[in-house]
């Protein structure tokens, strides 16, 4: 059973490398590692950018773009122009013999508090050489934002193992080819599990690769493959279903949303919402993902924890597969 | 006449289909996430780990005022868990911060190097002299380390006084900001209506090649342009109705919706266009799918910048769903930019126009070859 399997996906591979699909989904974690790669730097060096008079204050100038980035314009027109739009300028400009700041009018409360703030150590002379701060680091290079893009990086390839799946399989339906199984050796589920095995091995690689050009390389990479492994048996899952229970593509991509949207959901709670808010979305196995991911890439996982987050993962997976399998053994006879 | 015909058959077939039914249902767990489990304000607050090495009476002061500001008015003993070792702290928790209190720099070190947050020791010797001693992770920036070094030179009274002395001046008090749960509907909106639409409108045309429809066009009097237009339109409907689902609840009469039908018409027919186009290029789904799904996660990049205002590169302006998040932003909230929006949905509807003309060519050759 186990090497007709093989030899479908072998077939697959051989059919897709044809077609360079296979070169297509092997570039797509290489693809997405170098976007966090191009993109972290930039976004983990945001501050609140001024807009200031030009020649005004060279000084004060000076003294600003030690904490914030600093543009300047010829005169007050200017700067009423630059803060007007859309994004976070904020305007100190001069009136009298002091200055007043100048806002759009719809900045986050935490950017005006700010630029208030470095106003007033300016006008303090609060100075940077006279300071009895002193500033130890632990040499961590990688900032938390790389590693919250490389844990989508990673949730997203076992996703689109999933996603895989379900189109080899409504394809291989809309092509009739499931029911020609039936005069081959192959069973119809040996068939439909060579097909998924693109989908399975995809996640793994797709890490890996990911891990491995974002500068991670240093993590436990056995806990990590553990999580991943135990993520991909849920996208697969969904995926085998998806693609049993829709017949044509577009059904089967509209129903791609209840993959993307419990994990947009996940991120968004694990990463903005308080403490006291989480369990709202304990239910959802990829919030345990992420949690997992979260810890091996920030190094503070520990077995136990990971084997538990394993355990919680596969338990809800094991739920799902309950309540799925009438779908799929409907789906299976009706191919 | 014909495109009438066409958009309303097209309208029953996809009727008959699940794939409205799944947009619809969609729509409203979409609803029921953004209404119970997204909280009208994250209250998203900073860990900081303190050590006060400082004679009694100095760090009595200090802990009075951190009681002062904590939401309930009392300390907490919390014990904190890194890896085996139990650690000891004092817990307060304000508005914007959490305050872990610890006995020894030694505990302060621990807890900062394994919660990779920040710790600082504040320090007052026996000549009464302060000093302040912050432990950091290694990748925050130089701009952030120098406002660590001078936010204590000030005595700290004079510093807050200054601040409040500042004059603010905001050019409109028009702007109805948002909260946080109306800040999610922008993302959500373009994710489930524009950039789903475009790769469900791929699926729909890969599933009239797989079945031969396309094929008949070539011997009916119907024009190619009509037949992808219908489907076009079929799609945008349906995404009028699923943003209608979700925005109506949440946000009440306060949008402009005249403004959001135009701004989701044209950006549906743009999508719709960039679908069409995918699906005249490739041959099936599963060969145009790397290509979906690249678009797809490139065109998210500007809700990164959307989430985070002051990361704005100028390149994120090249991306078309920059356009589709601010605009829906300007459009839910009152005060919004009006003129923004009228401006992207011409562009929009030009690049769409383009677009559906180029995904035209491309099925009319596929017809003829």
């Amino acid at each position: 059973m186990l090497k007709k399997i093989w030899a479908v996906y072998l077939r697959d591979i051989k059919v897709n490398t044809r077609e360079a699909i296979t070169i297509y989904l092997i570039l797509a974690p290489v693809l997405l590692a170098l976007v966090v790669n191009a993109l972290s730097p930039s976004i983990n060096d945001t501050t609140v950018k001024i807009a200031m008079v030009e020649g005004e204050n060279p000084a004060q100038v000076e003294y600003l773009e030690n904490f914030a980035r600093v543009s300047l314009y010829k005169d007050i027109e200017a700067i009423t122009e630059r803060v007007e739009r859309r994004d976070n300028y904020v305007g100190i400009v001069p009136e009298g013999d002091g200055y007043y700041i100048l806002t759009q009018g719809n900045e986050s409360e935490r950017v005006v508090d700010f630029v208030k703030a470095l106003q007033s150590l300016y006008v303090l002379d609060a100075s940077i050489e006279d300071s009895s701060a002193e500033i130890v680091d632990f040499g961590r290079e990688i900032p938390p934002l790389k590693k919250m893009l490389v844990n989508i990086s990673i949730i997203m390839s076992s996703v689109l193992g999933g996603m895989i799946i379900a189109i080899n399989i409504v394809e291989e339906k809309g092509d009739n080819t499931i029911s020609a199984v039936n005069v081959t050796p192959i069973s119809r589920m040996g068939f439909i599990l060579g097909k998924s095995m693109m989908g399975l091995m995809m996640p793994i690689y797709g890490s890996i690769a990911i891990i491995l050009i974002t500068g991670f390389g240093y993590i436990n990479l056995g806990q990590m493959l553990l999580i991943v492994l135990s993520a991909t048996l849920l996208s697969l899952l969904i995926g085998f279903v998806e693609g049993l229970a829709n017949d044509d593509m577009m059904t089967a991509a509209a129903s791609f949303k209840m993959i993307f949207l419990p994990i947009a959901g996940v991120i968004a709670v694990a990463e903005a919402v308080s403490e006291k808010w989480q369990w709202t979305v304990w239910w959802m196995p990829y919030y345990w993902t992420y949690r997992g991911n979260d810890a091996v890439l920030s190094e503070t996982a520990t077995w136990p924890q990971i084997l538990l987050y394993t355990a919680i993962i596969l338990a809800l997976c094991g739920v799902v597969y309950l309540f799925l399998a009438p779908k799929i053994k409907t789906g299976l006879a009706k191919s | 006449m014909k495109l009438w015909y066409s958009f309303t058959k097209e309208l029953k077939l996809a009727s008959k289909s699940f794939y409205f039914y799944i947009e619809v249902v969609f729509a409203i767990i979409i609803l029921v996430i953004v209404l119970f489990v997204i909280p009208e304000n994250f209250n998203s607050r900073s860990t900081e780990y303190l050590y006060l090495d400082m004679p009694e009476a100095a760090e009595s002061v200090l802990l009075e005022t951190f009681l002062k500001e904590d939401t309930d008015g009392q300390a907490e003993s919390i014990e904190v868990k890194i890896k085996k070792e139990m650690i000891p702290t004092t817990y307060y928790e304000t508005g914007d911060r959490k305050i872990y209190v610890v006995e020894s720099e030694e505990y302060l070190v621990k807890l900062v190097d394994e919660k990779k947050q920040i710790g600082a020791v504040i320090k007052i010797d026996d000549t009464g002299e302060t000093s302040y001693k912050y432990y950091l992770q290694g990748y925050e920036t130089d701009k952030l380390k120098n406002l660590y070094r001078v936010l204590h030179n000030e005595d700290m009274r004079t510093l807050e006084a200054t601040i409040n002395a500042q004059d603010v001046r905001p050019i409109s008090t028009e702007y109805k900001v948002m909260n946080d749960r109306e800040h999610t509907l922008p993302s959500l909106l373009t994710f489930n209506g524009s950039l789903m639409g475009m790769f469900i409108l791929a699926a729909y045309i890969f599933l009239d090649k797989e079945q031969g429809v396309i094929k008949a066009y070539a011997v009916t009097t119907s024009p190619v342009w009509q037949y992808l237009m219908s489907k076009a339109l079929v799609v945008t409907l349906t995404s009028i109705i699923t943003t209608a689902v979700i925005t109506i609840p949440i946000m009440g009469g306060r949008p402009n919706y005249p403004l959001m039908l135009l701004l989701l018409i044209t950006t549906g027919f743009f999508a719709s266009s960039v679908g069409l186009l995918i699906s005249g290029v490739f041959k099936s789904m599963q060969k145009s799918f790397s290509a979906i799904f690249f678009a797809m996660i490139a065109m998210m990049i500007p809700a990164i910048a959307y989430f985070i205002p002051s990361w704005e590169p100028f390149w994120i302006k090249l991306f078309p769903t920059y356009y589709i998040i601010q605009g829906f932003s300007e459009v839910i909230v009152k005060g919004g930019d009006i003129a923004f929006v009228l401006w992207s949905s011409l562009g929009f509807l030009v690049a769409g126009m383009l677009l559906f003309m180029w995904a035209t060519h491309q099925h009319k050759k596929a017809l003829t070859a």
